[in-house]
């Protein structure tokens, strides 16, 4: 406990450093401006922005995207109360009571309360990130080939089971993107795969265009056509100050939702999507009155808004500790990361104290920055929404280009983006989840590599896998997710008999 | 939509007015899902598979196109109680084409005349012509955001943007 003060200690000696005080503030802000655009989500906006750290060292790079991060997350927030236009998916939930306590009069409370509900669950979720990532790391030392089959397996079948919508669609989604992820040269064998004869192909296909293309451009090409903005409420610095009734009321759902967000945000799958609308199903289960909820609750703010926070600091603990990416957004931090020449995982942390600490404490530093800066400055904010839709969005489809060229200063990944943008399009209208097509690309190599390495170990013995207890532990795990997932479509339920999924509004999300 | 025609679509059933025992959108989506499976399994011919215990570079392709066709059938065959493919609305349908035609076009030019022209060339079509917005504002808005993102990527980012045949 001392050591990890210790390091913390030494952490906040490197996030207090002027320049990376100064990036964490400017990730923040560009987060909000990004998130409360339609059409850029988290995804989009740190995709966009990753060439432009390319010139900056690995501690400042990661510092600003995580900034980004959870700045999106916030300014999605912002949009869903004041004009029910979720920036992003995890913002939904947000919607239905914050957009209420607008028209009731109270958008100032209900912003307030999301931003403390986002503190707050911030910071628990830095300090499970704090004390579970290095013990996961050293346990993860004792990871082979096997162990890691097993382990992005079971990921594979987690995100199956949790993600909202079809279980089929999900499963289809995903072994889509790692079909994207066998493109280029085979690692073993030297043969390069699907590559069509495009040289730059050898080298796979980078998940910037992929996620930009199915997350940006599908979201411009879907909003096509928008009318002219609605009007925006501009709450008063005074109107913004929760009444203690509104405290009281939102301090056990912002509690339970930082908790909860946290243990999701670290298995795969849309974890801050999904955390939202599990949180927004608790809270209105355990309401005395549960008929607040849907006009203007405040419990339906504070929980879903700590856990989609607390989730998204959830996902950076596999992500830092095993080098694992549990939702598109980490896998293009670890890509961030790797343009550096650093491989996160288990020995990050032993390797790199500077580059993880230094992040811990940064994002203490960056919830704190989203809660004195964007609070008072909502009424600035704001204002970006009154920009017609007809000038944003060629100019965030020219900054979708230019940031795909700027990766690898190539028009391969134009074109892929493109054509991504147009599938996603195509997939959004008949009603798949385009998460596990940009997990399974940034997984699928991964996992083709352990498999194969792991029966090279065993020269083609698959007892390998039922010869270590971690593997045959997380392969159980593994197969009875499986079963699960595959119940509803072998029995079916019974009538009235609900699906947890849609028993918390999970269905409705794809 | 009224109350009924919710139930209905809830149900699987088509609204009033939309053609009943067509095509259903899982149907398809799931049939063009088995049709990409089976295309990628012809394309993986020419990798070797190896064997199970040996897997060469096309074995977890072909496994992964495998489950893609099921995955596809079973998509389709469930399918049957999805929403029927003339009620998918696609208000917005010809304007995502235009936008994604241009876009091509753009991505076309870029290295062939420069960031800068393209860029305003695509942002003046966007907003002048598609939009049908102030040509003053158009322009500025146009020029200033092409200058101001070259100036920032290319200049103080140090990204080398193309410059097309006249180095603008």
């Amino acid at each position: 406990m001392l050591e990890t003060l210790n390091s913390l200690m030494h952490g906040f000696s490197v996030a207090f450093q002027p320049q990376i005080l100064m990036y964490a503030f400017a990730g923040c802000i560009i987060g909000t401006l990004v998130g409360m655009m339609p059409g850029l989500g988290p995804l989009a906006g740190i995709s966009l922005l990753l060439p432009a750290t390319f010139g900056l060292n690995p501690i400042i790079a990661i510092v600003l995207l995580a900034g980004v991060y959870y700045g999106a997350m916030y300014g999605g927030s912002t949009t869903s109360i004041l004009m029910r236009i979720p920036g992003e998916a995890a913002s939904v939930m947000t919607c239905v009571d914050g957009y209420a306590m607008t028209q009731n009069g109270r958008a100032g409370p209900a912003l307030a309360i999301a931003a403390i509900g986002s503190f707050f669950a911030g910071t628990v979720g830095v300090i499970g990130l704090m004390l579970l990532a290095p013990t996961l790391a050293s346990f993860a030392l004792r990871f082979g080939p096997p162990e890691y089959t097993a382990l992005l397996l079971m990921g594979l079948f987690v995100l199956a089971y949790m993600s909202g919508g079809s279980m089929l669609k999900t499963l289809a989604m995903a072994t889509l993107g790692l079909l994207c992820g066998m493109i280029g040269i085979d690692a073993m064998s030297g043969y390069t795969r699907f590559s069509f004869d495009i040289v730059e192909l050898g080298d796979g296909v980078g998940i910037v265009p992929v996620a930009v293309g199915l997350f940006g451009i599908s979201e411009i090409l879907l909003s096509a056509g928008q009318a002219e903005p609605p009007k925006v409420q501009q709450p008063s610095l005074r109107q913004l100050i929760p009444s203690r009734e509104d405290l009281r009321l939102s301090m056990g759902p912002i509690g339970r939702g930082s908790l909860l967000g946290f243990m999701i945000g670290i298995i795969p799958g849309s974890a801050h999507i999904i955390s939202s609308f599990v949180s927004y199903g608790i809270e209105r289960r355990l309401s005395k009155h549960p008929e607040r909820f849907g006009n203007g609750a405040i419990e339906g703010v504070a929980g879903p808004e700590s856990a989609n926070n607390a989730a998204a600091t959830g996902a950076f603990v596999p992500m830092l500790a095993l080098g694992i990416p549990t939702s598109p957004v980490t896998a293009v931090m670890i890509a961030a990361i790797m343009v550096h020449g650093i491989s996160p995982g288990p020995t990050l942390i032993q390797e790199q104290p500077e580059l993880f600490w230094g992040f811990v404490a940064s994002m203490y530093v960056g919830n704190l920055v989203l809660l004195v800066l964007n609070l008072p400055m909502v009424g600035i904010f704001v204002n970006l929404l009154r920009i017609p839709y007809a000038y944003l969005y060629p100019c965030i489809l020219a900054f979708c280009i230019l940031g795909c060229y700027s990766v690898s200063n190539s028009m391969v990944d134009v074109w892929i983006m493109l054509v991504m943008g147009g599938v996603g399009y195509l997939l959004r209208k008949f009603g798949y989840d385009l998460a596990p097509v940009a997990l399974g690309l940034v997984l699928g190599p991964m996992l083709e590599l352990s498999l194969r390495q792991s029966l090279a170990l065993s020269g083609g013995h698959y007892s390998i896998f039922l010869e270590r207890p971690i593997a045959v532990t997380m392969f159980v795990l593994a197969l009875i997710l499986l079963l699960f997932a595959l119940k509803p479509l072998i029995f079916k339920p019974k009538t009235g008999e609900k699906d947890w999924r849609s028993s918390v509004g999970l269905d409705e999300v794809s | 939509m009224s109350q009924q025609e919710e139930s209905q679509q809830e149900a699987g059933a088509p609204p009033d007015g939309a053609p009943k025992g067509g095509l259903r959108s899982d149907q398809l989506s799931g049939g063009l899902l088995l049709l990409l499976a089976c295309y990628i399994g012809w394309l993986n011919r020419s990798f070797p598979v190896g064997s199970l215990a040996d897997p060469g570079p096309g074995y977890v392709p072909m496994l992964l196109a495998i489950a893609l066709g099921l995955f596809g059938l079973l998509t389709a065959v469930f399918g049957i109680k999805s929403q029927p493919l003339s009620a998918i609305p696609w208000p917005e349908g010809r304007r995502a084409v235009v936008i994604l035609a241009v876009a091509a076009l753009a991505a076309f030019a870029l290295e062939r005349v420069g960031y800068r022209i393209t860029v305003i060339a695509m942002l003046i079509f966007f907003m002048g012509v598609v939009e049908r917005k102030p040509p003053l504002v158009v322009a500025l808005v146009s020029v200033g955001f092409s200058l101001a993102s070259f100036y920032v990527v290319g200049e103080l980012l140090n990204v080398p943007l193309p410059r097309g045949p006249w180095e603008f």
